[in-house]
């Protein structure tokens, strides 16, 4: 009974398969090559598509070749408003290879159908000696093309790639050098040589030509009136730290490629490291201020005109300087005597954390690597009292105007720079000084320019509210000082009411002039000659006459930053 | 069933080759767009160069001094006026205030 049951599951599962088999009309057989097929189809087509156009990519790729060669390549650099300082270009100098030219005379006619002004009867005897050697160099595109329809083997092109200098001297100590293996050697060039080989944009800096070209040009024209040693100046803006304008002077032309071993040609603005003399005064009232320790009106009463320590003796530089001054009037007149007795006041550790702060007494970290060390030196009650008149310690031009950037901005932290950075990277400012300390120097710095009484009376150019501090040192020599030899330095700040840019004008070892002619700026009339040799009579007016020129520039074109 | 699943798959194999070509096509014109653009900016750069030499300040001096017998002024800063636009008219102001100091 069982058996029987079973033989008829079997039966009923079996008509069941066929009856599928036939409702869907199609044999498996069949439907398996066909899938098999269809799949062969599809990659054969995808496979087609992509070797056709695997072959128009090669085409593509054949025609257009890259235009920057990897060897030798270096980003161009451009100045702020997109003009260039250096760009590598590339150009090709033909050589001539004599053992492969077939008829040598054929050749010199043809070359010299090509090129009718060289001197043939040089490059016949070098054809002759059988050696290579080099045609025409930096061929033009015209040349290139007549001299290779000549079709001679012997005629060979090499394409190099040259870097090449428009503005010839004016950025030389900004820019650098690069030795003949493409590297770097000082200025922007090596401490940026990593990236200049690997970027495909220009770098932007934050300089602008025109107003480097009116500073240069301004620099070279007292260097002659004054014989000064050399100089330079640094403009910038007080709120961010660019760098609009940075001169050393003497300078050289990057174009020539010498190798410059006179120390005379040293970057003065990052790499000269000099006593600055009364502009470190500002610091020490600043610090005062920050401190609380002093008004601008408190006054310091029977002031010595001499002061003893050890073997040094201070006293003021100007015997009509008052006994009583006030803390305003021992900045205006560059007292001495005052600024010691604000020193001693302040004491050792807050002069030295202010100065620390705003970052003098330390090396800076710049863009470029030629960059000076402030000379160490030990605190004692000697050393306070001469740092708070700015003798005895030492500092760089670029720091100095860092210094007065932040006593002028607010007291906020700024980075010199000359790499020009978004909006974004200037933002998020520290302030370092308390707020109101600023606005009481910036008031008196102007009334050095505006006064009687002050030393900066030759830099009131109208319209442009400078106010600035003069210092005049005389420079260190074995076992003291020298009077023959001097560095005069006028740090100024402009428009005073709402500072935007800083400026330092240093002339080293400048002498006085006999036929300059000042024409005085506070009242009518002019004087000839240099009566001193002070920082009033000679960096002012370089100051002055710089201002005057770059003024109108900075007002108009940089009127919305 | 198992035809719409077939044809479905055929239609996007195919459609997928046909937009992949067609990307690659556009691929290869902005490859070939971007290679011109890098031809012209190297010819820009060369021109810009020539123009930055040309028109440099110093140049300019030395054209100055060998074209026009009149020197070049200093501006005074005092004298440049600032016009602002009003609904009706224009206003001519200083374009730097005057300081009671100067």
């Amino acid at each position: 009974m069982s058996d029987k049951k079973n033989n008829f599951f079997l039966e009923e599962y079996e008509n069941e398969f066929s009856y599928k088999k036939n409702k869907t009309n199609l044999n498996i057989e069949f439907n398996r090559i066909a899938f098999i097929f269809f799949i062969f189809l599809a990659i054969s087509i995808i496979y087609s598509i992509q070797l056709l156009h695997l072959g128009s990519l090669k085409k593509v790729a054949n025609i257009i070749k890259p235009l920057i060669p990897k060897k030798n390549y270096r980003a161009d650099i451009i100045d702020r408003n997109g003009n260039y300082l250096v760009k590598t270009v590339s150009s090709i100098d033909i050589g001539i290879n004599p053992i492969e030219a077939i008829d040598k005379k054929k050749l010199l006619i043809n070359l010299q159908l090509i090129f009718p002004n060289k001197n043939y009867k040089e490059i016949s005897k070098k054809i002759k000696k059988n050696k290579y050697f080099y045609f025409e160099k930096k061929i033009t595109a015209n040349n290139y093309e007549k001299i290779m329809m000549l079709g001679d083997k012997s005629i060979k092109s090499e394409e190099r790639l040259t870097r090449i200098y428009p503005q010839k001297n004016l950025f030389s100590h900004i820019i650098g050098q690069i030795d003949d293996d493409n590297n770097g050697i000082s200025g922007l060039e090596k401490s940026f040589d990593e990236e200049l080989k690997q970027i495909k944009e220009p770098l932007k800096l934050t300089v602008d030509t025109d107003i480097q070209f009116l500073i240069r040009e301004e620099l070279i024209k007292f260097h002659s009136v004054f014989k000064s040693k050399g100089s330079t100046a640094i403009l910038m803006n007080v709120n961010n730290g660019e760098i609009i304008s940075m001169v050393s002077y003497p300078d050289f032309d990057l174009n020539t490629r010498e190798t410059i071993s006179d120390i005379n040609f040293i970057n003065r603005a990052t790499k000269g490291v000099y006593e600055l003399g009364s502009v470190f005064k500002t610091f020490t009232i600043a610090a005062g201020l920050e401190e609380g320790l002093i008004e601008t009106d408190t006054e310091f009463l029977n002031l010595e005109k001499k002061l003893k320590c050890g073997k040094n003796i201070i006293s003021e530089y100007d015997k009509k300087i008052p006994s009583d001054l006030t803390v305003e009037q021992i900045l205006i007149r560059s007292g001495n005597i005052g600024a010691v007795r604000i020193g001693q006041k302040l004491e050792i550790n807050k002069l030295k954390l202010f100065l620390e702060k705003i970052g003098v007494l330390s090396k800076i970290d710049f863009d470029i690597e030629e960059v000076g060390e402030p000379i160490p030196f030990k605190w004692g009650k000697c050393k306070l009292a001469t740092v708070s008149f700015g003798h005895g310690i030492t500092t760089t031009p670029l720091q100095l105007a860092k210094g007065y950037a932040i006593i002028a901005n607010g007291g906020f932290e700024i980075k010199p720079s000359l790499i020009k950075k978004t909006l974004e990277d200037n933002q998020n400012q520290k302030r370092i000084i308390k707020e109101g300390v600023s606005k009481k120097i910036n008031e008196i710095l102007r009334k050095i320019v505006t006064t009687k009484e002050g030393t900066a009376g030759l830099a009131n150019i109208k319209g442009y509210e400078v106010g600035g501090k003069t210092g005049t040192a005389e420079k260190a020599i074995v076992g003291g000082y020298t009077r023959k030899a001097k560095v005069n330095t006028f740090a100024s700040i402009f428009p005073t009411s709402n500072p935007k840019y800083v400026m330092v004008v240093l002339l080293d070892e400048p002498k006085t002039s006999e036929d300059y002619i000042y024409k005085y700026k506070n009242k009518s009339g002019s004087y000839k000659g240099t009566p001193f040799n002070t920082a009033g009579w000679t960096s002012v007016e370089v100051a002055g006459k710089i201002i005057q020129r770059i003024g109108p520039i900075l007002a108009t074109k940089y009127i919305e930053n | 069933m198992k035809k719409v699943v077939f044809i479905n798959i055929f239609i996007l194999i195919l459609a997928t080759s046909l937009i992949k070509n067609s990307t690659k096509e556009i691929e290869d014109k902005i490859f070939t767009v971007n290679e011109s653009i890098r031809s012209l900016k190297s010819e820009l750069g060369d021109v810009l160069l020539e123009y930055n030499y040309l028109s440099s300040p110093d140049k300019l001096t030395q054209y100055q001094t060998q074209f026009f017998e009149k020197n070049l002024i200093k501006i005074d800063i005092t004298k440049i006026k600032k016009l602002t636009e009003k609904d009706t008219h224009i206003e001519i102001g200083d374009f730097v205030e005057k300081k009671k100091d100067e």
